[in-house]
């Protein structure tokens, strides 16, 4: 439990920095907080700049997901694989190499290349 | 323990100040200024003229994200530090599972920009917040495969068995495809340099265009903290922590912190930086294939 | 109270200045940078980031009210330096780095604030219509109903269906929502009116572009030039083509985020046009350009007609090196940046460098 304390007190010590930083400008800023347009290189805005984005990565974001799932059975595997022996070795990169088919068809289909 | 609670925050300043008076005196050198060390005191003046600014708002911008987003920077930074090694010492959070809490700590990084960029209510913020993701999903695959390789070269996820395990031969030796890979996630960590597209120039600054005063403040210190302790984790990971000859070990791991932090913060300067939808393609069909050989090798050996 | 007085005379000793290129006032920009480079102050990228505001030379109608938006968009402590030729830039850069150190005038400056609001039609009506030169419209796919002429005003209404549920609101702010039309790939997805230029570090004095944005994909882009006031003298001529070509360099390598190689260019750019550069120093800095595996990998699919942006910065590094470069024949601007991202616009512009400097003859 121990180093989860001490995470926990850093936690806290770090945002009491950042709490810190905002305290002081606050005295030390000059008053008044103007609302400024957004910065349009002198242009004025048309609309709100939030927006439904086109998300032109996201069928990486699907292939990426299931890799990092798969890496949450990596961390534990790192620890066992040498009391395990070949066969971790062989079931994990088994399963690597299932995920790269996966990355090799998605390239084929042109996945990582957007614009 | 509760020492080093105190110091850890302290380091990563003095570190993340480093960082940012060498970048100044890189960016005057090479503009040609002369005298350009004098501009080592350029954060000191930064911070201060950033603490003397009004509080700036855009219209209808989402006070509470944006200032969720840049406090994450330097939380997220101290919170990685935490598991990091102090030379002789030990870590202030010495968990057995350090090398994925460091991981889980940077990539809380994206979550900060992106509401960074988002909040403001800017299309080039918002631009710079959307490639952020774009860049965690490039760099992150490769960054975990080079983590897991020390994980299993170490046969432990605590960092301080990382630095014994390397008491024959340094990991950077061992595994210099894993090395490399990690210097530029590094770079990626704290979107700097060449990984620095989420707060390109081309956007006039991106995910942090619209900031100013305390709030640039703590996402610059965020930003440098990061890359300090992005520099810090290459020792104990890869650089052998405090082992050297003559001098003792904190002093071995300052120094070879300092080392790696200096020559990511030159980097900085020295490489274009890399568009998102070149290097998206690159990382996935290039940098993958390495590091899973590197995996695969480091594994065969461990056995 | 004294604390801050303290904190602002430390700051001001350094400020971050924001240069704004004016058309025709180039001798007044070189100069400005170069004191700038000589008292070692950084430029800024934004308003939010800079305190000074710096004016390269007198500008037109249209570009002022840029310049007055920016500077509006500046938090205090803020100053700003005109500068009308090049040897004014030292008095115009002294007497605002004083005012930044001064805690009254600031606390007066910060007083008098206020705030933006959306509703002001006069500012619209110089979003698009005092420009002067309309370089040819963009065309891209499925922009009906998007087209220039409904930025100003509330025009961004049509195309407003429902669906997105701050449009039950109308206009939040008094600023519309952003409103939707189809895509490439057959969605329909919100649309930005996003203007690049005149006030933007790294880019062509006056230029204004204005994109029609999907995410970050450009569907539309209409190019346009804001010219400069009166007094503006063309610079770069037969007699100064290799600074010329550098000071292009500097922008592109800028924008390329190479910053150490562009802060290279305008420093040997600087030393050409005062006849002390040393042949050596820009060999090197030729073939330390063209080396560049990573600025190569990053331009050779910016296209610009029938040519790439590697091989225009190849032609301005043979420029330089006194070589005459073969003829290319580059697409217009506007028709180049339709389908690209916001990165490669940028790598665009930098790399055709469009001339902007006739422009005040014929406008002010």
């Amino acid at each position: 439990m121990q180093p989860f304390v001490a995470a926990l007190a850093l936690l806290g010590l770090a945002a009491a920095l950042v709490c810190a930083a905002y305290a002081v400008s606050a005295f030390t800023a000059l008053p008044g907080s103007p609302v400024a347009g957004p910065y349009l290189s002198g242009g004025l805005p048309a609309e709100h700049a939030v927006s439904r984005y086109h998300v032109r990565w996201y069928v990486v974001t699907m292939v990426f997901l299931a890799f990092d799932m798969e890496m949450v059975f990596m961390y534990p595997w790192a620890l066992v694989v040498t009391s395990v022996g070949p066969k971790a070795v062989v079931e994990m990169f088994g399963f690597l190499a299932l995920l790269l088919v996966g990355v090799l068809y998605a390239w084929r289909e042109g996945a990582f290349r957007w614009a | 323990m509760s020492e080093s609670v105190l110091v850890v925050p302290l380091l990563v300043a003095l570190l993340a100040f480093a960082a940012a008076a060498f970048d100044a005196v890189l960016a005057a050198s090479a503009a040609g200024s002369p005298g350009a060390w004098r501009v080592w005191d350029a954060p000191l003046r930064e911070a201060a003229r950033l603490l003397v600014r009004q509080r700036r708002n855009t219209l209808a911008a989402d006070r509470l994200l944006r200032r969720t987003g840049i406090a994450v920077l330097p939380v997220a930074a101290v919170l990685a530090a935490a598991v990091l090694p102090l030379g002789g010492a030990d870590a202030a959070s010495d968990s057995s599972i350090g090398i994925v809490w460091f991981n889980a700590a940077e990539v809380a990084v994206w979550a900060g920009v992106w509401l960074a960029g988002w909040s403001v209510n800017s299309a080039y913020s918002l631009v710079g917040g959307y490639r952020i993701i774009a860049q965690g999903l490039a760099y992150e695959l490769p960054h975990m495969f080079a983590l897991i390789t020390v994980g299993v070269g170490a046969e432990s996820l605590r960092f301080a068995d990382a630095v014994s395990a390397q008491h024959g031969l340094w990991f950077a030796v061992q595994m210099p495809v894993a090395f490399a890979v990690y210097l530029l996630s590094a770079l990626a960590m704290a979107f700097w340099g060449p990984l620095a597209s989420p707060v390109g120039r081309d956007l006039a600054g991106g995910a942090m265009a619209e900031l100013s005063g305390a709030d640039r403040l703590v996402f610059l210190a965020g930003r440098y903290a990061m890359l300090a302790v992005a520099a810090a984790a290459t020792v104990p990971l890869f650089l052998g922590g405090g082992a050297g000859p003559l001098l003792p070990a904190w002093l071995w791991t300052l120094v070879k912190t300092l080392a790696v932090l200096a020559a990511l913060v030159w980097a900085g300067h020295r490489v274009p930086v890399l568009r998102m939808d070149r290097f998206m393609g690159f990382a996935w069909t290039v940098l993958i294939p390495p590091t899973l050989l590197q995996l695969l090798v480091t594994s065969l050996i461990a056995l | 109270m004294g604390l801050r007085g303290v904190l602002l005379r430390y700051a001001a000793r350094r400020p971050r200045p924001l240069v704004v290129p004016v058309p025709g006032f180039t001798a007044v920009r070189l100069a400005a940078e170069a004191e700038l480079r000589h008292r070692g102050w950084r430029p800024a990228l934004s308003p939010a980031e800079a305190d000074l505001l710096v004016v390269c030379g007198s500008p037109g109608h249209g570009l002022a009210r840029a310049i007055d938006t920016v500077w509006d968009e500046m938090p205090g402590p803020r100053a700003r330096a005109d500068a009308l030729d090049p040897s004014g830039v030292l008095a115009a850069l002294d007497a605002p780095s004083a005012d930044l150190a001064d805690e009254p005038t600031q606390l007066h400056d910060a007083a008098t604030r206020t705030s933006f609001t959306a509703e002001e039609p006069e500012d619209h009506a110089a979003m698009g219509h005092d420009s002067m030169s309309h370089e040819g419209m963009g065309h891209g796919m499925g922009h009906a109903g998007m087209d220039h002429g409904d930025m100003g005003g509330h025009g961004g209404h049509e195309g407003h269906g429902g669906g997105h549920e701050h449009h039950m609101m109308g206009a939040p702010h008094g600023l519309a929502m952003a409103g939707r039309a189809p895509d490439r790939d057959g969605l329909k997805l919100d649309v930005l009116h996003v203007p690049f230029g005149p006030v933007l570090a790294d880019w062509p004095a006056g230029l204004r572009v204005t994109l029609t944005l999907q995410g970050d994909v450009v569907q539309a882009a209409e190019v346009e030039t804001l010219g400069g006031g009166a007094g503006g003298e063309r610079f770069w001529d037969e007699s100064n083509v290799p600074a010329a070509r550098l000071d292009s360099l500097a922008r592109l390598l800028s924008v390329a985020g190479w910053t150490g190689q562009a802060a290279q260019a305008r420093l040997l750019r600087d030393e050409m046009l005062d006849g002390r550069a040393e042949p050596a120093r820009i060999e090197k800095f030729v073939r330390r350009t063209r080396r560049s595996r990573t600025l190569r990998w990053m331009l050779q699919d910016v296209r610009l007609g029938d040519f790439n942006a590697w091989t225009r910065m190849s032609d301005l590094l043979a420029g330089i090196s006194g070589e005459t470069p073969p003829a290319r024949h580059p697409a217009p601007l506007g028709e180049l940046l339709v389908g690209v991202d916001v990165a490669a616009v940028r790598l665009i512009v930098a790399a055709l460098d469009p001339e902007t400097e006739g422009a005040e003859v014929t406008h002010v």
